[in-house]
């Protein structure tokens, strides 16, 4: 029984992440045009919301190529490990007060240590493509992926703190309106790492494609291709969701079923503001990223840190 | 009952199934392929004994850490040379005495510790921190500082290598 309904929240979670690809595709199409004071799709279906639909079966028919000098396994199946942990780390986000599809005592930490598992996959995929662009993309991808880790996790260690708990109910439970002046900085520090750690612009230096072509995922096609593609969306979505669920009090003010939708619609709102980043900053140069990872943001989570002490020790 | 015994077929099976990898295959990337698989297998068993904070922090730290420093380690070391890096040793019989007799001494010398500490199953990572800084921080640190001495080591050893 437990085993059955493991597998539905596996299909539940993946289901959730294609369709919020398709979903964030369309979203990132309009946002993205009008930032550039375009219309964006617009033909087919209302506001061209139907076009994902011609998208998705194009990327499923594609000629699924593989390099002649490639690592065969691991180049077909690395980016299902790309993919997968994304999916996985969905179940520990609380949607509404008292209710996580995987309530964890270890919830936060779970969230945050299973995209590493991401990282070796992204390395491995890049290398087994014997290209030396997406080698080095991989690479790019890894050095960011580990680095911008710390700060993530110190900006998250921060709403632990003043909860008490690494369950993500109990941090949601124990939430209050006054944590959000007091943790704001955390939140941005969360959120550029965040937006750094699906190497999404202006932290998309492993695939710049003015140098590297695509970076590590060069030589994929098709539905492998699309797997990157998903991940970097799921990553999206789950960041945000957890982000609003630890930073904005999850469903607060509402419970239950309104909470969930109140979740929901902050985390789009955090969607969106990753988006305008992206269409509004240039790429950063690979020695610009990492002195800001060590030099900025790190300094300034533990400042953070500080703070929250200092705050907890006065209440 | 069954789904316990399945979870620790499960994690048993991805142990020594990595573990068989690491030792038999010459392809540099593949072992360490199968190195992540015996690294998930042992948070697998965490779990099982209902470890769920070392479990999360078995992935964080060894899947997440030390196996992308390995990765690292094989793509740095083998730069421009063309082929796929591969396990070249002129000491294989050798090399696996070494591997049997550390492992026998391993099983020697911890069959007589193990049950004697075990947290109990489920206990939270607060009880796991107390008993490593508290009773066992002597052990904890020196073995920070031997994993710092092979790092040295490894670094000193490529270094010497690429000199000649």
């Amino acid at each position: 029984m437990t085993l059955l309904w493991g597998f539905l929240w596996g299909v539940a979670a993946v289901a959730t992440i294609a369709g919020g690809a398709i979903l964030g595709v369309w979203w990132e199409r309009k946002v993205s045009a009008r930032i550039q004071m375009r219309y964006g799709p617009q033909q087919i279906g209302p506001f061209g919301s139907l076009q994902m639909i011609a998208d998705v079966p194009k990327l499923l028919f594609k000629e699924d190529i593989v390099p002649a000098l490639a690592d065969k396994a691991i180049f077909k199946y690395a980016p299902l490990f790309v993919f997968g942990p994304v999916a996985v780390s969905m179940v520990v986000i609380p949607f509404t007060a008292g209710w996580a599809p995987l309530d964890t005592s270890v919830g936060v930490l779970f969230f945050l240590a299973v995209p590493s598992i991401e990282v070796i996959a992204i390395l491995l995929s890049s290398w087994a493509s014997h290209n030396t662009l997406s080698t080095l993309g991989g690479l790019r991808a890894t050095a960011q992926m580990i680095s911008y880790e710390v700060p993530r996790s110190l900006a998250v260690l921060a709403i632990v703190l003043l909860a008490g708990s690494l369950r993500p109910l109990d941090v949601v439970a124990a939430w209050r309106w006054w944590w959000m002046p007091l943790t704001f900085v955390a939140f941005v520090i969360y959120f550029i790492a965040s937006i750094a750690e699906m190497n999404r612009g202006p932290f998309d230096i492993p695939e710049a494609e003015s140098e590297l072509v695509a970076g590590y995922f060069a030589d994929y096609s098709g539905m492998r291709w699309a797997s990157f593609m998903m991940a970097e969306y799921g990553a999206m979505i789950a960041a945000s969701l957890f982000g609003a669920a630890l930073f904005f009090g999850g469903g607060w003010p509402f419970g239950g079923a309104l909470g969930v939708v109140v979740l929901v619609v902050k985390a789009v709102l955090i969607m969106t503001a990753i988006m305008w980043v992206k269409w509004t900053f240039p790429r950063l140069r690979q020695d610009q990223l990492m002195s800001f990872c060590w030099k900025v943001l790190t300094p300034l989570a533990l400042v953070q840190l500080v703070v929250i002490g200092v705050v907890l020790a006065w209440l | 009952m069954t789904l316990q015994v399945l979870a620790f077929a499960l994690a048993a099976l991805l142990m020594l199934g990595g573990a068989a990898v690491v030792a038999l295959t010459k392809d540099l990337m593949r072992l360490v392929v199968g190195l992540g698989v015996f690294l998930l297998g042992v948070a697998g068993l965490f779990l099982y004994y209902g470890h769920a904070f070392l479990a999360t922090a078995q992935v964080f730290v060894y899947v997440g850490g030390v196996l992308v420093l390995v990765v690292f380690a094989v793509m740095v070391v083998h730069r421009a040379s063309g082929g796929r890096p591969i396990v070249a040793s002129r000491h294989d019989i050798g090399a696996a005495a070494v591997a049997f007799g550390v492992s026998g001494m391993l099983v020697m010398s911890l069959r007589g510790s193990v049950g004697g500490w075990l947290p109990a199953p489920g206990a939270s990572g607060a009880s796991i921190a107390e008993e490593l800084l508290g009773g066992h921080l002597v052990a904890f640190e020196s073995l920070g500082v031997l994993l710092l001495v092979a790092l040295v080591a490894v670094l000193v050893i490529i270094g010497s290598g690429e000199r000649r």
